[in-house]
This record gives structure tokens, sequence and C-alpha cells, in this order.
């Protein structure tokens, strides 16, 4: 089942269908895949009002949050955040302070992590066992459970033929790569066929490049076995191209959770519209609001902006305008179309090849950036250092933000 | 040239300091007993030129080592020195890897402290320290005296001038050297990997037999080794704190040579001596060998 759509060209260009009139904004489905929206369906995983208290510092405050049975689902945030501290108490490594965590409607606050069955963890340094070879290590938690030889053996088989470990079963950790530590590490795991994976930072010592496949030999192991997983990342991209939800989190809260479309293109602060991809940010009052859509004076710049309305604006409120770089035009003549438009100077080109940053300086000396596909072959830029040029994006392009 | 320098300085400072030692002490070893200054014969005549050398090697024999393994007190004495050195190095590694553990998982600041204090004995005298333990261990002594005043015992234990005060001595004096290597192999395992046994459901104890005791293996084998070699010679120990029935090689040797003054047969001894502890020293220097290859 499709529980991950590749939601990773969510950010690229938005369809065209997308309509110039500003009204009756709803996020598209990403996928078929959505227990949360289904009030009937009981989540795998809650937690109650957590709170996690490390002497003075509040590591979580007053956490609530439910994950659903098949989810990948993503805890996201900056280093210090709390993502890992509610991962740990999941696995039962920190007993929160304050509130209880529920799996599969049983209360396991006060279970010692062995007395977890439900959940295994993947370690961000892998922490395979250095005495013991790779088959070792993955048969370790069947060892635990008194399983009979000859079905760990199976087990064991089975979890190495899935991450193709087969070649590597007499091998020692210290004699493999890093990505096939990391392969170890998830075996491990999953030989125990949890009902929740947890992944702290699963791929962070990986390159670039393996990184990218790892991720998608993550979703593929997901949608086989059918296993809830959870994942803590700081890598934005990472968390936007595996996971079905992702919680953003900023000191002990969380402070958003939606699909990556919805918090990419509907984010509901200017924390997470920074914090997930680029963002140009105009700061504003609202002078209307009409027929769904609303106008922003935007006192720095001189002008004003179309947008489309959010619940709970009034008139004269303060309001931040966001504007993803892919979804501002620029262009050397000032543009016809009803949009809205501000005229700059180019201080900036970074061509990347597929696509070209461009930085404007507009009128309120801030710099606003733009992105341009690079869709003709041609090593020939006709916008330039120094160019006057005007911006544009539709009416609808923009998040108005309130917070 | 210079890197020869280099690598000959050591293999020089051997050669100076242990080998021709040895050798002077192999060959008083296959002399024989003399009323002479040096209480040896044959010496070697150099005015005699190559004759003098030839007599020389004639009288040489293994006359003493055929004394040394025909004689029941010897190889009891080396049997019951390996015996006791490998009794009190098990009890030692056991006082000494709950304390090594305790450094190892105390907070990263306290461990430079903990560390100074399981050197600090060694600002005192071995000598007087093993005195200290008569003092405390004899009939009047301060360990009867507390047993006997708490109400525990009636009548004062004799411990003083027994094999069990033995071990007591050599478990005191040894447990730096069991303790500090059993310290670094702790300390380098990783919270993770217990974290990790946990999480694959094994209880605290059990990932302790299954992770930590293994992952500690060059720690305990060091430090045995570290204990039990010198503890096999060890003369102070058992002369200070043994009774007469604590037979170790170390006490006759001594005796032999200063009491019997019979310098062929207690060369005899030490070169025994030293063959019955150079099959562990290899063995830790193989363990040590598997464990740098391991680690590269």
């Amino acid at each position: 089942m499709a529980a991950n759509a590749p939601v990773a060209e969510a950010g690229a260009a938005k369809p065209a269908s997308a309509a110039h009139k500003p009204a009756g904004r709803t996020p598209a489905p990403q996928s078929n895949f959505a227990p949360w929206k289904d009030p009937a369906k009981q989540p795998i995983v809650r937690f109650e009002n957590v709170t996690k208290r490390f002497g003075d510092f509040i590591a979580i405050k007053n956490c609530s949050l439910d994950i659903y049975e098949r989810e990948f689902f993503a805890l996201l945030g900056p280093s210090g955040c709390g993502k890992s501290t509610l991962l740990r108490m999941l696995a039962g490594f920190e007993k929160p302070t304050e509130g209880r965590i529920i799996v599969g409607g049983k209360d396991i606050t006060d279970l010692a992590p062995y007395e977890r069955t439900d959940v295994n963890m993947m370690f961000q340094s892998y922490a395979l066992f250095p005495h013991m070879s790779v088959e070792k290590n993955i048969g370790f938690g069947l060892r635990q459970d008194g399983m009979a030889k000859a079905d760990i053996d199976v087990r064991v088989a089975e979890a190495m033929a899935l991450l193709e470990l087969e070649k590597f079963a007499a091998r020692k950790p210290h004699q493999l790569s890093g990505g096939q530590q990391q392969r170890v590490a998830l075996a491990r795991a999953i030989a125990k066929k949890p009902r929740i994976m947890l992944l702290d930072e699963p791929l962070g010592a990986l390159d670039k490049r393996l990184r990218q496949q790892a991720q998608f030999e993550l979703m593929r192991i997901q949608e086989t076995t059918g296993t809830t997983f959870i994942i803590v990342t700081h890598d934005q991209e990472e968390a936007m191209t595996v996971a079905s939800r992702i919680a953003v989190m900023n000191h002990g809260e969380l402070v958003h959770i939606a699909t990556p479309g919805d918090i990419y293109e509907f984010p509901q602060s200017r924390y997470v519209a920074q914090f997930i991809g680029d963002v140009n940010v105009f700061e504003g009052k609202v002078t209307s609001i009409a027929d769904g859509s609303v106008e922003i004076d935007w006192p720095a710049g001189g002008s004003s902006f179309t947008a489309a309305a959010v619940g709970g604006l009034s008139t004269g409120q303060q309001v931040w305008l966001a504007m993803r770089p892919e979804k501002v035009r620029i262009s050397l003549s000032k543009p016809t179309a009803p949009c809205n438009t501000i005229p700059g100077k180019v201080i900036d080109v970074g061509y990347l090849g597929s696509i070209s940053h461009y930085h404007v300086r507009v009128a309120s000396g801030q710099t606003v950036t733009a992105l341009r596909a690079n869709s003709a072959q041609t090593v020939e830029q006709n916008i330039k250092w120094d160019d006057d040029v005007w911006l544009e994006w539709p009416y609808d392009a923009g998040m108005v933000l309130d917070k | 040239m210079r890197r020869w320098y280099v690598i000959g300085a050591p293999y020089l400072w051997l050669l100076l300091f242990f080998l021709v030692p040895f050798f002077i002490v192999f060959k008083i070893s296959l002399s024989e007993i003399a009323t002479a200054i040096p209480p040896y014969t044959p010496t070697v005549d150099l005015a005699e030129g190559w004759a003098g050398f030839k007599s020389f090697f004639s009288q040489l024999d293994f006359e003493n080592y055929a004394f040394i393994f025909s004689d029941p007190l010897y190889v009891g004495a080396y049997w019951s020195s390996v015996k006791i050195a490998a009794v009190a190095t098990f009890f030692t590694l056991l006082v000494a890897y709950p304390v090594a553990y305790g450094m190892a998982r105390a907070p990263k600041d306290w461990q430079a402290t903990l560390m100074m204090l399981v050197i600090l004995p060694f600002w005192t005298s071995f000598l007087i320290r093993v005195y200290a333990w008569m003092g405390i261990l004899k009939k009047e002594g301060l360990l009867n005296m507390f047993l006997m005043n708490m109400g525990v015992i009636s009548e004062p234990l004799t411990i003083l001038n027994t094999t069990t005060a033995v071990y007591i001595g050599i478990v005191y004096s040894y447990l730096p050297f069991m303790i500090l290597p059993l310290y670094s192999s702790l300390e380098k395992i990783k919270p993770s990997l217990l974290e990790a046994a946990e999480d694959l459901g094994s209880p605290p104890w059990k990932a302790f037999w299954q992770v930590t005791f293994p992952l500690s293996l060059p720690g305990v084998f060091a430090g045995c080794l570290l204990v039990f070699i010198p503890a096999v010679g060890e003369f102070v120990i058992p002369d200070l704190l043994g009774g007469s029935d604590t037979l170790m090689i170390g006490k006759t040797l001594w005796s032999e040579f200063f009491n019997n003054r019979d310098w062929p047969v207690s060369s005899a001894v030490a070169v025994v001596l030293l063959l019955v502890l150079v099959i562990p020293i290899v063995l830790f220097q193989r363990m040590q060998q598997r464990q740098q290859e391991a680690a590269s």
C-alpha cells in the first residue's frame, strides 16, 4: 500500500491546475492512507500529556500525540528540541516526569525497556555488539525470548535476506562499511518483528548518496513488513521523503503535525515555514478581508499584497506573508497578469545546473529568493547581476501566517 | 641509519639489563657449590687461554636441575606458588571488578579522582603496607579486637601466619594492577550497547553477562596476568604474613640463597621460575596482538 507517496516532489512546481482565484484552499490528499482522519481508528501509540524534566530543564512540554498503525512517522526538529527524548521515552530509556504512554491500548509508562516487546529501536550509532558476528547480532533479540534455535535461524535468515546481508553473516561489525553496519542494525531490530520500530537518526552517519538510497530502503522495508515506523531526524528532506506524517518540534513542544505536503504548503507558523525548506517572509498588516481573500499592507516595501484568507484573521492584525522561492517568478518586464508584483535588483545569481537561484533586493531592503528551473538548454543566463527585475506570484501562492 | 638507533636502544637495554644478567644466573645454575668467593665452581681462568675455557665448559652440567626436580620440596613449592597465586588472582578479580565497574560508570569528572585514589597506596612503601597488615591480622590486632567488640566472635581468629593472610596480602597489594586494566576496558564500552541489549529483551543482569563481561575480557586477562606473574614469585608477603606451612618458591629461593649460601641451586630455581612464568607472558602477548588486530 502507498503509505508513503513520494512527496519529495511536493516542493516542486505547483500543478498548473492550481487556479488563480484565491478561494477554497483545501490541502490536496497525498495518498489514500490517512488513518489520523478516521475518528473510529485507535492509535497504536499515544502520548498523553507527557512532560519530561531533567532537573530544571524541561525537555518535553506537555506533549500529546497519536500515531497510527502502519504509519511512517517522523519527529523533526533541530538538535536539542526533545525529539530523541520523546523516542527514548517510548523505548523505555527515559521515564516521563508526568503523563502516560500507551501502546496498543496498554499503558507502558512504567515498563522497563526489555519488557516492551512491541517496540524495538535502531540506534543512532547502530550499537552493534562488537564481539558478535553479524548473524549473532541479528539473532540476539530472538535468543532473549528463548526461541528454539531452528526458529531463530529461520528468522535471522529472513532478516538477512530482507537487507541483503547474507554475504556478511560471519563478519564482525568492525569488518563492515558504515552502510552495511546500518543495515545490520536495522535487521537486528526488524528480526524481532516489533509492532513499532523506532529509528534514532538512522542515516545520520551515512554520506549523502548512500543516505538517499537508504531512505528508499527504509520505505521498502516499512511497506513489506507493515510495521509502524517512528523516525527521529534533523534532516527535513529525509523526513519529507520517508514520512506519512511529520511532527515538527521546537524547544520540547510539538509545533505542527501534518503530512509532508501540508507542512510544506500550509505551515502554521513562521518557525515551521522556515524550518521546512526556504521561504521569503514579508511582515504586514491585514487591511481587508473579503471573498476568501485578504489584503495585506506591506509598509516596509510601500506596497500591498493579495493572498488567500485563512481562518481567524481580523482587520488590522499583524501577519506574515510567506512565499516559497519556487513560486516566485522573475522577469525583466512588468507582468500584466493579475498577481502580486514587486520590483527589485538582482544581487546574486546561483547557478545549480538544474535550477538557478536569484537573490533580489527589493524596496524594503530585504533579499527575496526566486527559483527558476533551467528548462532550456543554454548556458546563457538572460537575467544577470544588477538587472532590474520584477518578481511576481499568484494570489494564492503565499501563506498568511499569524505567528 | 637513525631508525636503527631508535630500534636499537630498547634492544641494547634488554641485552645489558636482562639477557647478560640472565646468562650469568644461568651459568651459575650450571655450576657446583664451593667454599670459596664466589661460592661456586668452576670460574674461568683467563690466564690459561683457550684451555681454560675448555676446562670451564667441561665442568658445567645440569645436575642442579636434576636435583630440583627429584626433590619434592622444590616441585611442591612451585606447585603451591602457582596455586596460591592463581587463587589470589581470582579473589583480586572478584574484588577489583565491581570497583572498576563503579569507576567506569561514575560521572566523568569523578573518574580522575577515583583513579588517583586507586593509585594512592603506591605513595607508601610496599614493605610498610605489608607490615601494617601484620598489625591488623595478628591475634590481638585491629581486626580481632573489632570483631570481638562487636560480639561476632568470642575467641580471636588466627589469621596471621596462615595462607589466608597471604591471600589477603596479595589481594590487597596487587588490587590496583587488576583495577586499572579492567577500568580501561570497561570504560570503552558504549552505554548504547547495553541499551540495545535491553531494548532487544535482555534484562540488565543478563545484558551484563552477554555484553559487558565479554567485552571486558581483554582487561580481565591483562589484570590477571599482571597479578598472577609477580604473585607466583612473591617473597615479601608470604615471608611476613604466611606461616611456616605456606610454601612459596620465592621463600625457597631466598633461604637457598641466604641461609644455605647455595648459589647454583638457587640460580637453577630462579631459571625454572622464569620458564614457568614465560608461558603466561607469551599468552598475554598473543592476546594483546589479537586485540590490536581486532582494533585495526
